[in-house]
C-alpha cells in the first residue's frame, strides 16, 4: 500500500518539476519522448527490452501491440474532450470506433455490397473502390454527422441520462451492422484497403501484415498530430467554454456560453477522433466484424481515460497505453489477467480517485470535495 | 432506422413484419412480456434505490443478480431437488432458495458498498469515479464465477452456461381466451408484483423507509435531524440486493440457467428500465420494467428477436425525448411523505 | 526533489544512448539450426485459449500436444516445440499473435486458427510469410472458396458441407416435411443455418434469428407452436440452445431438435439440462471409438477427460506438419510443398489437400449425435452427396 502511495507522490513531484521547467527543457524533453516512441519497435537492449511483449513463449509481436496501444490513444484523446472536457459521459464511444471502421471497409474495399453496388449503379469498372486517402474524409464526415445527430437530441438530457441513451446508440450501432446485407452481416467486411506506399524491397507494399512498426510510426504520426490540434482546441475560447460548462453549466449560460452548442461540438469533435482511430485498425485488421465493437469496450475506453486522470491528455494516454499493454505483457497469466484487471481497476480508483495523472485543476477540485466531506463528517 | 429492415428481406423470410403473429397471438405476447419484465423490474429496482439516495449508477448491480442465479444453483445441489421431486420438497427448496438467493445477494451488494463506494464516498469523489469502481467489481465477480472459482473447485463453475435444474414443472393451469397461463409465469409475475408491493409499503410506510426518503431528499438536513446516513446507505444496496437475488430465483425458475455473464444484459436491460419509467422511483422501476418487457417480446413476433434491444433502446430514446425524467419522473425523496 | 528529475531526464537519455548503440540484442536467430539430422523449431497453434469460447478449442490443442509427444518420444533428435497463442476468438488480438509468428524464423507452421473470424483476419499475414496453415475448425465456406489463400489448408469439412448433410439428415432420415431453421445471428450460425434452408428449399415451414447472450425464447416459440413443424433446425453455441431448447419442451413443442456442430461438446447437455435428452447434434467431426488406434484411451489417460470438439483434428494437423519434418522439410517453403502434396490416413479421415486448401468432399465424414442420460452419443454417419 505504502509502496503504491509513495509511487503515487513520485509521479506528482515529477509533474510539479516538468510544469516548472523552463520552455526549451520542455522542448528537448518532448522531442526526445517522441524520438524514443518513434525508436520502440527496435528497442531490443537488456534490461528494456522486458518490456517487449514478444519474449515469452506464446508472447504477441511488439510493434503490433504498439500499434494497438497507439490506436486506443487515439481514442482516449477523443473520448478526453467528451468526458474530461465537456463533462459529458459517453458509454456509447465504441459506436463512432465502428463507424471508422464500416466507412473504409464499405466504401474501400472491393468486397463490399455497397461500392459493388455503387459500382453497377454508376456502370465503374469490375473492383473499383474509393481509394485509402478518400475514405478518410468519408469516415470523418460520416462520424462528425452521425456525432450531431445522436447529439442534437440527447444532449439536453441530464448526465446519467445522457449515458445510457449514448450507451443504447452505440447498440444500435452495433447491432443494425450485425443485421443487415449491406455491411456484410456478422461476418463482416473483408479487404480493406491499406494506406498507399512504395513497395519495399521484398516486393510486398510498404504498409503490409509483416513489418508492422511502419503501421505503428503511422499511427503515431496521425496521434502527434491530433494531440497537437486538440491541445490548441483545449486552449482556445472553445476550450474555456467547455471548461465552464462542465464547472457549472448554468453559471455558463448565464455569462453567455452557449452550452448546448458547445457540447455538441465536444461530441461531434470526440465522434471524428473515435472515427480515425476505427479507420486506422480496420485497415490494418484487413477485416471487420461487428462483434468488435461491442459494449464492453465502450467501458473499457471510459476507463483509459478516467484510470489516466479525466481531463488530462497526458494521464488519458497514459491510462489507454497501461490498459492496453499491461494484459498483453502479462500474457503468462492467461486466464487470471480479467479479474487482476477488475481488482486494479479498483484498487487504482479507490487509492487515487483522482486519477494516476490528474488534471490539476480537478486535483485541486477533488482535494476541496474531500476536505468538505471531512469538516461534514467532523461537523456530525 | 426503420428502412434497413424493411430494406433487407432475408431469402427465407417471408415477410419482414410479421403482423399475424403478433396480433393472432396478441395475448400470449403480452404475457411472455410481462413474465419478462417482471424480473427487469425487480433488478431495476436495486439501480432505482441507490439512484434515488446516491445519485449514482450502481454498475455492479448486474453481477449482484448474478451471485443470485449461483445461489440457486447451489440450494437445489445441497437440497438434492430435481425434477420429480414431491409437492412438499419443492415448496421447501423454493423458500430456502428464495432466503438464500436474496442473502446471498444482499450480501454481496452490501460487499461492494463497503469496499468500493465507501472509501469513495468518503472522499466525496464525482459520479464518473464511481462508475469505473463498479465497472471493476463487475469483472472481479464475474471472474470469480467464470475462472477463479473453477481454478478451485471444477464445475459447474467456469465459461459454459450451466442448467439449474427448477422442481418447477412448467403447467398450463388455465385458459383465458386462447391464452394459456402457465403456473411459471403466474409465480414470477405475482412474485414480482408481490415484492414490489412489500417494498413499496416498507418506504413508504416505516420508520426506516422515512429514513432513506429523509436521505433521498437531502442528505444534509436528514444528517442534522439524527438519520445515520451510512446505516440508510447500507439498507438500500441490502434492499436492492435483495430484490436481485428474488429476481435471480424467478429467472431461473423461467430459465433453468445460470452463467458467469448472464447478469450483464439483463444489468443493462434492468437499468434501462429503471431510467424508463424515472430513475429513483420504486413504481417506476416496475412500470419501466413491464414495459420494456411487453415491447421486446412484441418486436420479436413482428420482426425477429435480433431486433428487440435496437427496439428496446429506440423506445428509451423516444421516451426520454418527450418525459425527459422518465414515465413517471424521479421521486424517491418526493414519494409522498 | 530535484534528483528524481535528474533521474527522469537521465533515464530518458541513458536509454536512448543505449539503444541507438544497439550494443546487446536479444534476438534468438542462430538456433534454429538445420543439422542434417533432427531439425528445431517451433509449430505455432492459435485460437481461443481463455475466455468463454475456450472449451471448443482446448481439445484440438490439447490433441496436437498429444501428437508431438507420441511423436517426440521416437524422434530423439528433432526439438519441436508448440507455442500456444490465445487469441480470445477475437480477430484485433489475432493479428499481434499472427505477425509474432510470421516473423520469426523459428516457426514453420501454424494450426489454426481456430475460428473463421481469426483466420480470416491472419491468413493475408501468413501469407505473405509463407508460412503454412492448418486449421482444424474453421469451417467458414469463404475461407478456401472465395478467397483462397496459398497457406491455408484445413482438416475439416466447410459448412457448406455440414449444411448439405444436415439438411439431408433431417429431410431423409428423420423424414421431416415442415421443418423451421433458427439461427444466432453471429459469423457461425447465420451462414450454416442458410445452407440448411437453402438444402430443404420447400422444406422450411419458417424461420427466426436470434441473437446471442438471449435467454427468452418465448417469441420464436410461440411462432414454432404456431408453424408445428416436424423439426427444428438450431445454428447458434450451447449457452442459448439450453434455454431455447428448455422453452420449446416446456411449451409442448415435442419435434426433433437438431443443432450444428456448435453446439458438439459436453456444454450442451449440460446449458439445457432434462430438456436436452434424445437432442441431435451434427458435426464434421469424427466420434472418437471410431477414430481407431488407441487416441481415445491415450487422449483420456493424459488429459483426464474424453476428447472434446476437435481433438482428433489436432491431432491430425500436427501430425502432418510432424510428417513433414521427418520428410526432410526445414524451410517453410518445404514444409508447404510437402503439405500441399501430402496424401496419407489420419484419424479422422483421409487426406489430400486440393489446390485451394480443402480436404475432398468425398474424404469429409459428418456425423449425427445423440444426447443421451446427459452426454453425446455417437448416433450415425451422415452420407455425403
Amino acid at each position: 500500500m505504502s509502496i503504491l502511495t509513495n509511487a503515487f507522490k513520485g509521479m506528482d513531484v515529477v509533474r510539479d518539476r516538468w510544469v516548472g521547467a523552463p520552455k526549451w527543457v520542455q522542448l528537448v524533453a518532448v522531442l526526445a519522448m517522441v524520438s524514443f516512441f518513434f525508436y520502440l519497435p527496435y528497442l531490443n537492449v537488456l534490461p528494456f527490452a522486458y518490456i517487449r511483449t514478444d519474449l515469452s513463449s506464446g508472447g504477441t509481436d511488439w510493434s503490433s501491440v504498439l500499434f494497438l496501444c497507439v490506436l486506443y490513444m487515439i481514442v482516449a484523446v477523443g473520448l478526453n474532450v467528451v468526458i474530461g472536457l465537456a463533462g459529458l459521459l459517453d458509454l456509447g464511444y465504441v459506436g463512432f470506433y465502428a463507424l471508422g471502421a464500416y466507412s473504409v471497409a464499405l466504401f474501400g474495399s472491393r468486397e463490399s455490397v455497397v461500392t459493388q453496388k455503387i459500382a453497377s449503379t454508376f456502370g465503374l469498372s469490375e473492383g473499383w473502390a474509393v481509394p485509402f486517402a478518400a475514405c478518410i474524409p468519408i469516415a470523418l464526415a460520416f462520424a462528425l454527422v452521425a456525432g450531431v445527430i445522436l447529439g442534437a437530441p440527447t444532449l439536453r438530457l441530464r448526465g446519467d441520462y445522457l449515458a445510457i441513451v449514448t450507451m443504447g446508440f452505440g447498440e444500435i450501432i452495433r447491432i443494425i451492422l450485425r443485421n443487415s446485407d449491406w455491411s456484410g452481416g456478422p461476418s463482416g467486411v473483408i479487404g480493406i484497403p491499406r494506406p498507399p506506399g512504395p513497395e519495399d524491397a521484398a516486393g510486398r507494399p510498404f504498409f503490409n501484415g509483416l513489418d508492422v512498426e511502419r503501421w505503428y510510426w503511422f499511427a503515431l504520426v496521425v496521434l502527434i498530430i491530433l494531440i497537437l490540434a486538440v491541445r490548441r482546441l483545449e486552449n482556445s475560447r472553445v476550450g474555456r467554454s467547455w471548461l465552464a460548462i462542465r464547472e457549472d453549466e448554468d453559471a455558463a449560460s448565464v455569462m453567455g456560453v452557449h452550452a448546448f452548442k458547445f457540447k455538441l461540438w465536444a461530441f461531434a469533435i470526440g465522434a471524428t477522433l473515435g472515427a480515425m482511430s476505427g479507420l486506422l485498425f480496420a485497415s490494418k485488421q484487413g477485416i471487420v466484424e461487428p462483434n468488435g465493437f461491442a459494449l464492453n469496450l465502450s467501458f473499457l475506453f471510459v476507463a483509459m481515460v478516467v484510470i489516466g486522470g479525466s481531463g488530462n491528455m497526458v494521464g488519458a494516454l497514459l491510462g489507454a497505453f497501461l490498459i492496453t499493454y499491461l494484459p498483453e505483457r502479462f500474457r503468462g497469466f492467461a486466464e487470471w489477467r480479467p479479474f487482476a484487471f477488475g481488482v486494479a481497476l479498483v484498487a487504482v480508483m479507490v487509492l487515487r480517485p483522482q486519477g494516476l495523472v490528474p488534471n490539476r485543476r480537478r486535483a485541486r477540485e477533488l482535494e476541496d470535495r474531500k476536505q468538505q466531506a471531512e469538516e461534514a463528517a467532523a461537523d456530525a | 432506422m426503420c428502412g434497413t429492415f424493411l430494406d433487407t428481406p432475408s431469402e427465407f423470410g417471408k415477410n419482414y413484419m410479421d403482423f399475424n403473429n403478433l396480433f393472432d397471438h396478441l395475448g400470449a405476447h403480452t404475457l411472455d412480456g410481462l413474465t419478462k419484465g417482471s424480473i427487469y423490474a425487480l433488478v431495476a429496482l436495486g439501480y432505482t434505490l441507490v439512484y434515488g439516495v446516491l445519485k449514482l449508477i450502481n454498475f455492479a448491480h448486474s453481477e449482484v443478480f448474478m451471485v443470485g442465479t449461483w445461489a440457486v444453483l447451489g440450494t437445489y445441489t445441497v437440497l438434492g431437488v430435481g425434477s420429480g421431486s414431491g409437492l412438499g420438497m419443492v415448496l421447501l427448496a423454493t423458500v430456502v432458495a428464495l432466503f438464500v438467493a436474496a442473502l446471498a445477494s444482499a450480501s454481496v451488494a452490501l460487499a461492494v458498498e463497503r469496499i468500493a463506494y465507501r472509501p469513495l464516498r468518503k472522499k466525496n469523489a464525482p459520479p464518473l469515479i464511481f462508475l469505473i469502481t463498479a465497472i471493476g467489481c463487475s469483472m472481479v465477480l464475474v471472474e470469480v464465477f467464470g475462472h477463479v472459482l473453477r481454478y478451485f473447485f471444477g464445475p459447474p463453475f467456469g465459461r459454459a452456461a450451466v442448467s439449474v435444474p427448477s422442481p418447477i414443472q412448467t403447467t398450463t393451469l388455465f385458459e383465458v381466451g386462447g391464452v394459456g397461463f402457465t403456473n411459471v409465469q403466474l409465480l414470477v409475475i405475482v412474485g414480482a408484483v408481490v415484492m414490489m408491493v412489500v417494498l413499496d409499503t416498507f418506504v413508504n410506510r416505516t420508520r426506516l423507509g422515512r429514513g432513506v426518503r429523509a436521505v433521498a431528499q437531502d442528505p444534509d438536513t436528514a444528517a442534522l435531524m439524527g438519520v445515520n446516513q451510512d446505516r440508510v446507505i447500507m439498507l438500500i444496496f441490502v434492499l436492492g440486493g435483495a430484490m436481485a437475488g428474488v429476481a435471480a430465483l424467478l429467472f431461473t425458475i423461467r430459465f433453468d440457467l445460470t452463467k458467469f455473464d448472464i447478469g450483464f444484459l439483463i444489468g443493462v436491460k434492468a437499468f434501462t428500465a429503471a431510467v424508463l419509467g424515472g430513475i429513483g422511483n420504486l413504481r417506476g422501476a416496475l412500470v419501466g420494467g413491464l414495459l420494456l418487457g411487453v415491447v421486446e417480446i412484441y418486436s420479436s413476433a413482428l420482426f425477429e428477436s435480433r431486433w428487440e434491444d435496437v427496439t428496446a433502446f429506440i423506445v428509451l430514446v423516444l421516451v426520454l425525448m418527450f418525459r425527459p425524467s422518465g414515465i413517471l419522473g424521479e421521486s424517491l425523496g418526493k414519494a409522498r411523505a | 526533489m530535484r534528483r528524481n528529475t535528474r533521474y527522469g531526464f537521465g533515464a530518458v537519455a541513458v536509454s536512448l544512448a543505449l539503444a541507438l548503440s544497439a550494443c546487446g540484442t536479444t534476438d534468438t536467430d542462430g538456433e534454429g539450426g538445420d543439422d542434417a539430422e533432427g531439425l528445431t523449431a517451433s509449430i505455432g497453434i492459435m485460437g481461443a485459449l481463455s475466455g468463454g469460447n475456450a472449451s471448443i478449442v482446448i481439445p484440438s490443442v490439447n490433441g496436437a500436444k498429444l501428437a508431438l509427444e507420441e511423436w517426440s518420444a521416437e524422434h530423439k533428435d528433432f526439438k519441436i516445440t508448440l507455442q500456444e497463442f490465445d487469441t480470445e476468438g477475437d480477430p484485433a488480438k489475432a493479428t499481434p499473435a499472427a505477425t509474432k509468428m510470421a516473423t520469426d524464423e523459428n516457426f514453420l507452421g501454424v494450426i489454426g486458427g481456430a475460428f473463421s473470424g481469426e483466420t480470416r483476419a491472419t491468413k493475408g499475414i501468413f501469407a505473405d510469410a509463407g508460412l503454412t496453415m492448418i486449421s482444424q475448425s474453421a469451417t467458414a465456406t469463404d475461407l478456401t472458396l472465395e478467397e483462397p489463400s496459398p497457406v491455408f489448408h484445413r482438416v475439416i469439412g466447410y459448412d457448406e458441407i455440414q449444411g448439405a448433410a444436415v439438411g439431408k439428415y433431417i429431410a431423409e432420415v428423420l423424414g421431416a416435411k415442415k421443418v423451421y431453421v433458427v439461427d444466432d445471428s453471429t459469423t457461425y450460425g447465420q451462414p450454416l443455418a442458410d445452407k440448411v434452408r437453402a438444402t430443404l428449399g420447400s422444406a422450411v415451414a419458417g424461420s427466426d434469428k436470434t441473437q446471442e447472450k438471449q435467454t427468452d425464447f418465448s417469441a420464436v416459440v410461440s411462432k414454432i407452436k404456431t408453424a408445428q413443424p416436424d423439426a427444428i433446425f438450431y445454428g447458434g453455441y450451447a449457452a442459448e440452445a439450453g434455454p431455447f431448447l428448455k422453452q420449446l419442451r416446456d411449451a409442448g413443442v415435442q419435434a426433433p431438435f437438431v443443432g450444428g456442430d456448435g453446439l458438439y461438446g459436453a456444454d450442451f447437455p449440460k446449458a439445457a439440462g432434462e430438456a436436452s435428452e434424445g437432442a441431435i447434434v451434427t458435426c464434421p467431426c469424427l466420434p472418437s471409438e471410431e477414430a481407431g488406434g488407441s487416441f481415445g484411451a491415450d487422449y483420456e489417460a493424459k488429459f483426464g477427460e474424453k476428447p472434446g470438439a476437435y481433438a482428433a483434428e489436432g491431432y491430425d494437423a500436427m501430425t502432418i506438419f510432424l510428417k513433414a519434418f521427418e520428410d526432410g522439410a526445414t524451410t517453410r517453403e518445404e514444409v508447404e510443398e510437402f503439405v500441399d502434396n501430402y496424401e496419407g490416413e489420419g484419424l479422422t479421415k483421409t487426406y489430400k489437400f486440393d489446390e485451394k486448401g480443402d480436404v475432398a468432399e468425398s474424404n469429409v465424414v459428418v456425423w449425427a449425435y445423440k444426447v443421451q442420460d446427459g452426454a453425446l452419443v455417437a448416433d450415425q454417419e451422415i452420407a455425403l452427396g
